[in-house]
């Protein structure tokens, strides 16, 4: 089942972005990688997403409580440009905690590779939208763009923040 | 047991554990009686045991153990140091002392029982020349120093230095350099200190034992530079332990080989120089020096002063090209990290760890923040104040200077490559069943023990952690790297994140100094000579090493247990006259 999941999930990755001049990393390709799906407003859009750790000067990039901190190498083609859609001049990248309750701001969408980030939450949701300007003070436009942190796959559903609340 | 706000995990959901796929037999690649699919009975399993004595293991809150493993005790004798003799006879350990050596000075360091009392609880543990922490060396660079040393406990041992660029003959590796020294025998060390900064002194022989009851202890070698670290009004070592104790208790070690084999002993009383309740006394404004050092066995810190603010200063055997301020310092066992924290603020400020625990039954994430101490500041603000200096963030262009004969290096392939893996054999049914969704979490660093049962259960004999050079496809000791003096080397380390348990390691090299120059493809962008490198699930890490001085250097996993399960290589830095041999 695992396997399976894991199996899925490299498929639906396209080849990893270059990283760093003069090394290949490609076979190495580490396991944070995000599937990106597209919704029914740009149907044909495509894309993947890639952790790498923000800027540390430890061992790993982590917050004062001990949550990873990375950033997010967005990869995203055939989306058509935002002002097709409506009053929308950019597309904006989210972290979404799994419940929908918090967006945040991680940056903006261009074509081919953008970093943006850092993403700091255990488990999330990668989102992006097209949005009216790049500096969006709350998320307002429609997804293009969705997937989730590879953190997240694991979740039973009693616990599954969605759940919370809801007699059995 | 200390003051710990902890997250409970109160919802057990034991339902969620038939749901779980079993790992394939490929997982445990050598498993020569039973396969995880059709288990051997339990007595049949070649470590596994029913009739040791059964020692209850302390469990989460809220975790229960699991029942395919209630009842199962490791395949290894239960082992304490010193059991039997009547406690009140040992001497009570002291703490740690500061010797000053100067070059040519000589130093008797005796390993010893001693009696600690730790949360209330006497146990006979181990000491260097009856301290724990053992004395605090402090030696001016370049200083030559001749340590005695006199095993006088219960085990084999041998000194390491660790970092310390040394002669091969003093590196204290027995198997590699030199035989372990008996019990009642003596050896001579001869350590030459050529870089500033905090390094450390510990055994290596069983060091799961030995370190974790005691053994371990700082050295602190000055620049001759009186500037080489930003002012500060006091300089504190602090060596960041802990120990596993149930009840009043210690929990044994096993006797022919480390238990805990999977994720390493992970303590639950945390300790800052031996005690569990640090505590420090400081006037407003001051400005302190930490120096941190972990010298526990598998634990990753990730520590805090309540928001104090932080400046970095320097890492393993370097400073930093820059300083840079900081929120949090993250140790893998070995690392060390010097900070300066400022106490502006009259009050209490805790001294905190703080991580991320994974309830396995769950799949979720829980915030675990331990107090390790507390710093109390007084209203009388202290003199002379050193804040505007610690506001301001140095740079060190001499470091950078000195990194800049490898730039050239950094881009270049690896020169070597190894992968990091488990291979298991004949674990318990439910421990396989258990872990087989462990690479779920995609968690880069396990900073607690989540499933103490599973992981007390799993000896060495049960448990091989593997360096696997990926060109030869030889694993550990079978390695066998030979390069010549003055070389630099490229080595690429991948830590396989879809391996059986994967894990963090703390890679280790011996006796030469090396720059992380990238993580999964990102180049470092503030250098520091380091000797300990971790390596978080999934990573892919690019390590520089500056291979200077000769001799046979070990390379190895810093969890203790790890490397009590194999994974170690040696690196042979011959000398040029002789040519690189391979
Ligand atoms: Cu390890």
């Amino acid at each position: 089942m695992r396997l399976a999941l894991a199996a899925a999930v490299l498929l639906a990755a396209a080849p990893l972005p270059a990283a760093h001049s003069g090394s290949t990393l490609s076979d190495a390709a580490g396991p944070y990688d995000i599937a990106l799906f597209s919704t029914p407003t740009a149907p044909a859009a495509r894309g993947h997403a890639r952790l790498v750790y923000a800027p540390s000067p430890f061992g790993v990039a982590v917050t004062a409580d001990g949550r990873a901190r990375y950033d997010v190498q967005i990869t995203a083609s055939a989306l058509p440009a935002p002002s097709t859609l409506g009053a929308f001049s950019s597309y904006v990248a989210w972290e979404v905690t799994p419940d929908l309750s918090r967006w945040t701001r991680l940056g903006v969408v261009a074509k081919g590779t953008s970093t943006v980030g850092p993403a700091e939450l255990n488990k999330f949701l990668l989102v992006i939208t097209a949005e009216a300007d790049s500096m969006p003070a709350a998320h307002a436009g429609p997804t293009v763009l969705h997937g989730t942190s590879p953190s997240g796959w694991l979740q039973s559903f009693l616990t599954h923040p969605l759940f919370r609340g809801v007699a059995p | 047991m200390t003051g710990r706000a902890r997250a409970m995990w109160t919802e057990p959901l034991a339902a969620v554990l038939l749901l779980l796929p079993v790992a394939s037999p490929a997982q445990q690649p050598s498993a020569p009686h039973a396969s995880p699919t059709n288990p051997a009975p339990m007595h049949d399993m070649p470590g596994m045991s029913e009739h040791a004595m059964v020692m209850p293991i302390p469990m989460p809150a809220g975790m229960p153990m699991m029942p395919g493993l209630v009842g199962l005790a490791p395949g290894v004798t239960p082992f304490l140091p010193g059991a039997g003799l009547d406690l009140a006879r040992l001497p009570a350990a002291k703490a740690s002392a500061v010797v000053r050596l100067k070059n040519g000075d000589t130093l008797d360091l005796t390993a010893t029982l001693v009696r600690r009392a730790i949360a209330g609880h006497a146990f006979a543990m181990y000491g260097y020349n009856g301290e724990v922490p053992g004395p605090l060396i402090r030696v001016p660079r370049n200083a030559t120093i001749v340590v005695r040393f006199h095993n006088r406990i219960d085990l084999p041992s041998a000194v390491h230095w660790h970092g310390v660029r040394l002669d091969n003959r003093s590196d204290g590796a027995p198997g590699v350099t030199q035989e372990p020294v008996a019990p009642g025998a003596d050896f001579i060390y001869r350590i030459h200190f050529p870089d500033a900064g905090i390094y450390w002194y510990h055994p290596h022989v069983r060091e799961d034992v030995e370190q974790a009851m005691g053994l371990y202890g700082a050295m602190l070698v000055d620049s001759p530079d009186s500037d080489y670290y930003p002012p500060a009004n006091r300089d504190a070592v602090l060596m960041l332990g802990d120990l596993l104790v149930n009840a009043d208790s210690l929990i044994p070690f096993g006797r022919e080989g480390p238990d805990f084999a999977l994720m390493g002993r992970v303590g639950n009383v945390l300790l800052v120089n031996g005690e569990p309740d640090y505590a420090l006394h400081v006037r407003r404004g001051e400005v302190v020096r930490f120096q941190l050092v972990n010298v526990s066995s598998s634990r990753t810190w990730n520590v805090s002063f309540g928001g104090a603010p932080m400046k970095l200063l320097a890492g393993d055997q370097s400073r930093f090209e820059r300083e840079e301020r900081v929120m949090s310092v993250v140790l893998a066992p070995a690392e060390r990290y010097v900070v300066e924290v400022r106490f502006d603020r009259a009050g209490r400020v805790p001294l905190v760890n703080a991580v991320q625990a994974i309830n396995h039954y769950q799949g979720e994430f829980v915030p675990e923040v331990d107090t390790l101490g507390m710093v109390t500041v007084d209203a009388a603000p202290v003199a002379p104040d050193y804040g505007r200096a610690f506001s301001t963030l140095g740079a060190h262009p001499d470091v950078s200077r000195d990194i800049d004969r490898y730039r050239g290096y950094f881009d270049r392939p690896p020169d070597k490559r190894l992968t990091l893996a488990l291979a298991t054999t004949a674990l318990p049914l439910a421990t396989v069943q258990f872990m087989s969704i462990d690479t779920a979490y995609y968690a880069p660093v396990e900073w607690v023990d989540g499933m103490p049962d599973m992981n007390w259960l799993s000896t060495s004999k049960q448990v091989r952690w593997v360096l696997r050079d990926d060109v030869t496809g030889k694993e550990n000791m079978d390695i066998d790297w030979h390069v010549s003096a003055g070389s630099v080397v490229k080595l690429r380390i991948f830590n396989d994140p879809t391996s059986f348990h994967p894990m963090q390691h703390p890679i280790h090299l011996h006796g030469q100094r090396m720059l992380v120059v990238a993580r999964d493809g990102v180049p470092s962008t503030n250098l520091v000579w380091k000797d300990t490198a971790l390596i978080p699930v999934g990573a892919t890490v690019d390590l520089l090493i500056d291979a200077s001085n000769p001799g046979a250097w070990m390379l190895h996993c810093h969890i203790a247990e790890h490397l009590g399960s194999g994974m170690m290589a040696v690196l042979h830095v011959d000398p040029p006259a002789q040519g690189s041999g391979r």
